[in-house]
């Protein structure tokens, strides 16, 4: 390649690149700082007034500017490593680069770096429209690559743009086969420090209010789509995390160790479910109770949540198996107990007493469950997001005297006036209900639907789940709560009523399911498409798990079959002769075959004359055919269609 | 060792070639490879998937895909950009030894489909770039630097594209037939050269005769076409040279012996200044070398006789 006859000065080609520039850096002026967007926007237009002057900067004028710009960077982040100082130091370096541009060097650089840049923003969002984006800059690149590549520089997209636009759906069935067989691997090949930001999510403490804030979140914390049978609504309780010990203000998880092995319960398996969790840079996932195989990648503790080995910072795909547990005939441990029953010395004294007192007129444990329940029910309890802020004693504040709150003030209370009583009870965090969407036949669960329930040991029996906050009277709910509360059907009315449900109404309501659906679809299939995912389908067509080396065959099949369909399609083209020299080349072939030594080389009044010459009989044949390609030739006029026909013919009879 | 290398290389290339006119580009005489672009956009890809791989990045993959999909196609595109193409290879005019040879290379494309950015030279780096239309021919002049009188080989000839992407480069290199003759360099020699005025005897006779008309005889070739009788010829009577008396006395023999005396190369460029300078004021004049001598005579075709056994001399 000859650089020099490719100059960058060619028509069209700066404007083009600029175009280029701002297309690529678009999406990450989103998520980059402030300063730096703004400056590569200023490089940009810089390089546009330049370009209109005919300027370029002095080299000495732009390292000034360039190591500012590092010094810039590095006080922004107290670093030049990781990904976002990283990010914005290139994306600074790309628009300088094209600042100084003068050569075809230079621009291809440019055209080649935008590829990566491109994708960095994609470390930002997988969103359904960066998949449409990544298209639309891979087009602009080629489109810029071709011009860059072409004597005549950019002359508008009709001409040569279609070649670009051609390569691009051409690539794309590559881009699929690639993308199913390239092969993925479970973990990171290096781990990074995590620098994006803490998303919202369930905390492993519980204190007054701390899940009443999440209520305002209406992010979507996961999606769950069912495998054959669903539980009603009411019955969707996404356990996260048991909060066991209490300090009289606030619930903490215990420590635990994970459990080595399976289970030794009789259980029998009821939902099997398939979980896409939301990042939340937290370790916890959700599992709809009774929880007790771990899924791929988490641990199993013996409070029956689930932990996972790394923080969940991409999203997260888990398939897993509710159970009902029979935990008759089993026996708490003596550290079980001591946990189960553990309350802070000398604060809430009085729920304390007035518990242990009321304990006392009823048989059973049983019995008194109910009637503290009942209690709630009759009683003015309400509940509320925003509850009066009780100082001290806070839950002798909450039970005798405000008497209002939310999920974590009733499950608090009920578990400390149980552990008050001497019967063995914890708190539990999670989630509870869904939303449905019909149209992509799965369930949403958001930030406004975590929850705080309880369990109880009862002798005999083993650990149930009692929900408190299901206790209070449907009266005195607040009024915004009732309507949210909608996802958990049939909550603060009677329990077990399974109303079934209700296609949303509302074309608003309608077409954001729809758009949710294909959301999901794009990042559930899509972007979600890992490693037991490929290897799912590839158990489907019979290959067994593990055996890598189908994947390996796979891609090469794909590119070898890429080659040989992209080969042919691509080159089909460049064999089409013009008709004419089509038809004398078949002449040609016709006369070596009947021994004239004629060729390519030789003008076609030589060969007429060489035929001539040799044999008489092959002349008086193929004369018609010569001389009438003579006329087409050396008369330099339009070949008509009769023409063409007539000389197709003669050479047919030769 | 590169240098060397390259030498066998290329030797081993021309040896290959075939010398012919014209060439028809296909499977079998085009190369293919990567341009240093290329390989940054391989390093850039690898960087991609790494990257993606890493941070579990389902979008950077699709991007990296893409990217490797459009690598692949930029084979075949860049392939068939010259595939199919014809490249015929003309005379050269010849040149003084030192001028620059013209090489004319003409791109015929027979096909449909239409060729951008169709680059021809000596070597990769210094090809210029023409589009061919569909069914259309294009004309790339190459230069070449000529150092000695004499027969030149004409140099192997490339022809590259790295249309559409600049990933790829294809190219395929053609060999003309053709040699190019390259004429003596000429120098004006310090000292007037002997010649021998051999129609002394016939021109005193005719002396009378300067500026009339003493003849009519059919047109010759060579005929120098300030003679040609150009109204006989608009009376269609074909064409008519005139014959003068004038050019007695002005006839000469350059001969070798007049500057046998200096180096060869040096003698020879003398000779060469010696017959332009014939030529130049139209006298009629022969040359005697050592080998062979040449007739009286004048114009274009006489003159490229001269330089021709001077340069093969």
């Amino acid at each position: 390649m000859n650089v020099k006859q490719l100059p960058i000065s060619r028509q069209g080609i700066i404007p083009l690149l600029i175009a280029i520039q701002a297309l690529v850096l678009l999406p990450l002026w989103f998520y980059i700082p402030v300063w730096i967007s703004a400056l590569t926007i200023v490089l940009l237009l810089a390089k546009y007034a330049m370009y209109r002057r005919d300027a370029t900067p002095p080299r000495w004028v732009l390292l000034i500017v360039v190591l500012l710009c590092v010094g810039g960077v590095f006080l922004q982040f107290k670093t030049l490593n990781g990904r976002d100082a990283g990010i914005g130091l290139i994306s600074l370096m790309y628009a300088f680069k094209l600042l100084e541009a003068r050569s075809y060097r230079d621009a291809a650089l440019i055209l080649f770096i935008s590829f990566f840049i491109l994708v960095t923003a994609f470390f930002y969002s997988e969103a359904i429209w960066m998949g449409l984006y990544l298209l639309i800059g891979v087009l602009s690149i080629l489109v810029g690559l071709v011009a860059l590549n072409s004597p005549r520089g950019f002359q508008g997209l009709s001409g040569l743009g279609k070649i670009s636009g051609v390569t691009l759906l051409q690539a794309i069935p590559i881009m699929i086969l690639l993308f199913l067989f390239f092969p993925r691997s479970a973990s990171p090949l290096w781990s990074m420090p995590s620098d994006s930001q803490a998303g919202s999510g369930i905390d492993d403490t519980m204190s007054p209010g701390s899940i009443g804030a999440l209520h305002t979140f209406d992010d979507i914390a996961f999606r769950v789509d069912f495998e054959g049978k669903v539980p009603p609504r009411s019955e969707m309780y996404w356990r996260g995390l048991v909060l066991s010990r209490f300090d009289g203000f606030t619930w903490f998880k215990e420590r635990h160790s994970p459990v080595r092995g399976e289970l030794e319960l009789p259980m029998t398996p009821t939902y099997q479910y398939k979980v896409q969790m939301e990042p939340n840079n937290r370790n916890w996932i959700f599992g709809l109770e009774e929880l007790a195989e771990a899924p791929k990648g988490a641990y199993l503790f013996s409070d029956h949540t689930w932990l996972r080995r790394r923080q969940i910072t991409q999203r997260f795909i888990y398939s897993a198996q509710a159970y009902d547990i029979d935990f008759s005939g089993q026996s708490l441990s003596e550290n079980q107990l001591e946990r189960a029953l553990q309350l802070p010395r000398n604060s809430n004294t009085q729920t304390r007493e007035w518990a242990a007192e009321q304990r006392q007129k009823h048989s059973s444990d049983e019995a008194f469950i109910r009637w503290i329940l009942s209690y709630i029910h009759q009683n003015q309890y309400r509940y509320t997001l925003t509850p009066r802020v009780i100082e001290v004693d806070t839950i002798d504040g909450f039970w005798f005297d405000t008497q209002e709150g939310f999920c974590e003030h009733y499950a608090g209370a009920f578990v400390y006036i149980m552990r008050s009583a001497g019967i063995p009870a914890r708190v539990v965090a999670g989630y509870q209900g869904a939303e449905y969407n019909p149209y992509g036949d799965y369930y949403i669960v958001r930030q406004s639907d975590a929850h705080a329930w309880t369990e109880v040991w009862l002798e005999g029996e083993g650990w149930r789940r009692i929900d408190p906050t299901a206790a209070i009277h449907p009266s005195r709910v607040e009024e915004d709560l009732r309507g949210s509360a909608s996802s958990r059907d049939g909550w603060f009315e009677e329990f077990g009523s399974d109303m079934g449900f209700d296609a949303p109404e509302g074309l608003l309501q309608n077409l954001a399911l729809r758009w949710d659906a294909i959301q999901t679809f794009w990042s559930e299939t899509v972007m979600g498409y890992s490693r037991d995912m490929q290897f799912s389908w590839l158990r489907k067509l019979g290959i067994k798990r593990h055996q890598y080396r189908y994947l390996g065959y796979g891609l090469l099949a794909t590119i070898i079959l890429a080659g040989f369909i992209f080969g042919y399609l691509v080159l089909r083209g460049a064999q089409k002769l013009e008709p004419v020299t089509k038809h004398y080349l078949r002449l040609l072939k016709k006369l070596q075959k009947l021994d004239i030594p004629c060729d390519r080389n030789m003008g076609p009044k030589d060969v007429l004359k060489l035929t001539r010459e040799s044999s008489q009989k092959v002349y008086s044949r193929a004369a018609p055919a010569l001389k009438t390609y003579i006329e087409i030739r050396y008369q330099q006029q339009e070949v008509s269609a009769d023409l063409l026909k007539r000389f197709k013919q003669q050479v047919s009879k030769v | 060792m590169i240098k060397s290398a390259k030498k066998t290389f290329f030797s081993w290339v021309d040896k290959r070639l075939p010398l012919q006119v014209a060439t028809l580009l296909k499977q079998k005489n085009i190369y293919i490879l990567p341009t240093r672009y290329g390989w940054l956009m391989l390093g850039i890809l690898v960087l991609i998937l790494v990257a993606s791989t890493n941070y579990q990045n389902n979008m950077g993959f699709m991007a990296g895909f893409i990217l490797l999909a459009v690598g692949l196609l930029s084979v075949f595109y860049t392939f068939r950009n010259l595939k199919g193409l014809e490249v015929r290879c003309h005379k050269s005019g010849s040149v003084f030894a030192t001028e620059d040879a013209t090489l004319n290379v003409q791109l015929v494309n027979n096909t449909q489909s239409q060729r951008f950015g169709i680059g021809v030279g000596l070597t990769k780096k210094s090809v210029s770039y023409v589009d061919v239309e569909a069914e259309s021919k294009s004309l790339a002049t190459i230069s070449l630097e000529t150092h000695r009188r004499g027969f030149m080989p004409v140099p192997r000839v490339v022809c590259s594209t790295i249309f559409p992407f600049g990933i790829f480069e294809a190219w395929s290199w053609v060999r003309s037939p053709y040699q190019i003759l390259v004429y003596p360099k000429p120098i004006p020699c310090p000292e007037p050269l002997i010649t021998t005025n051999t129609g002394i005897d016939e021109g005193q006779a005719r002396e009378k005769g300067a500026e009339d008309l003493h003849n009519l005889r059919d047109y010759q070739a060579g005929d120098p076409i300030k003679q040609v009788m150009w109204k006989a010829y608009a009376r269609e009577r074909g064409l008519l040279s005139k014959e003068f008396e004038d050019y007695v006395g002005e006839q000469q023999t350059l001969s070798w012996d007049s500057v046998a005396h200096y180096e060869k190369e040096l003698a020879i460029s003398y000779l060469t200044d010696a017959v332009l300078a014939a030529e130049k004021s139209q006298q009629v004049y022969g040359l005697k070398l050592p080998q062979e001598s040449i007739a009286m005579g004048q114009g274009p075709e006489h003159l490229h006789k001269c330089l021709k056994s001077l340069a093969l001399l």
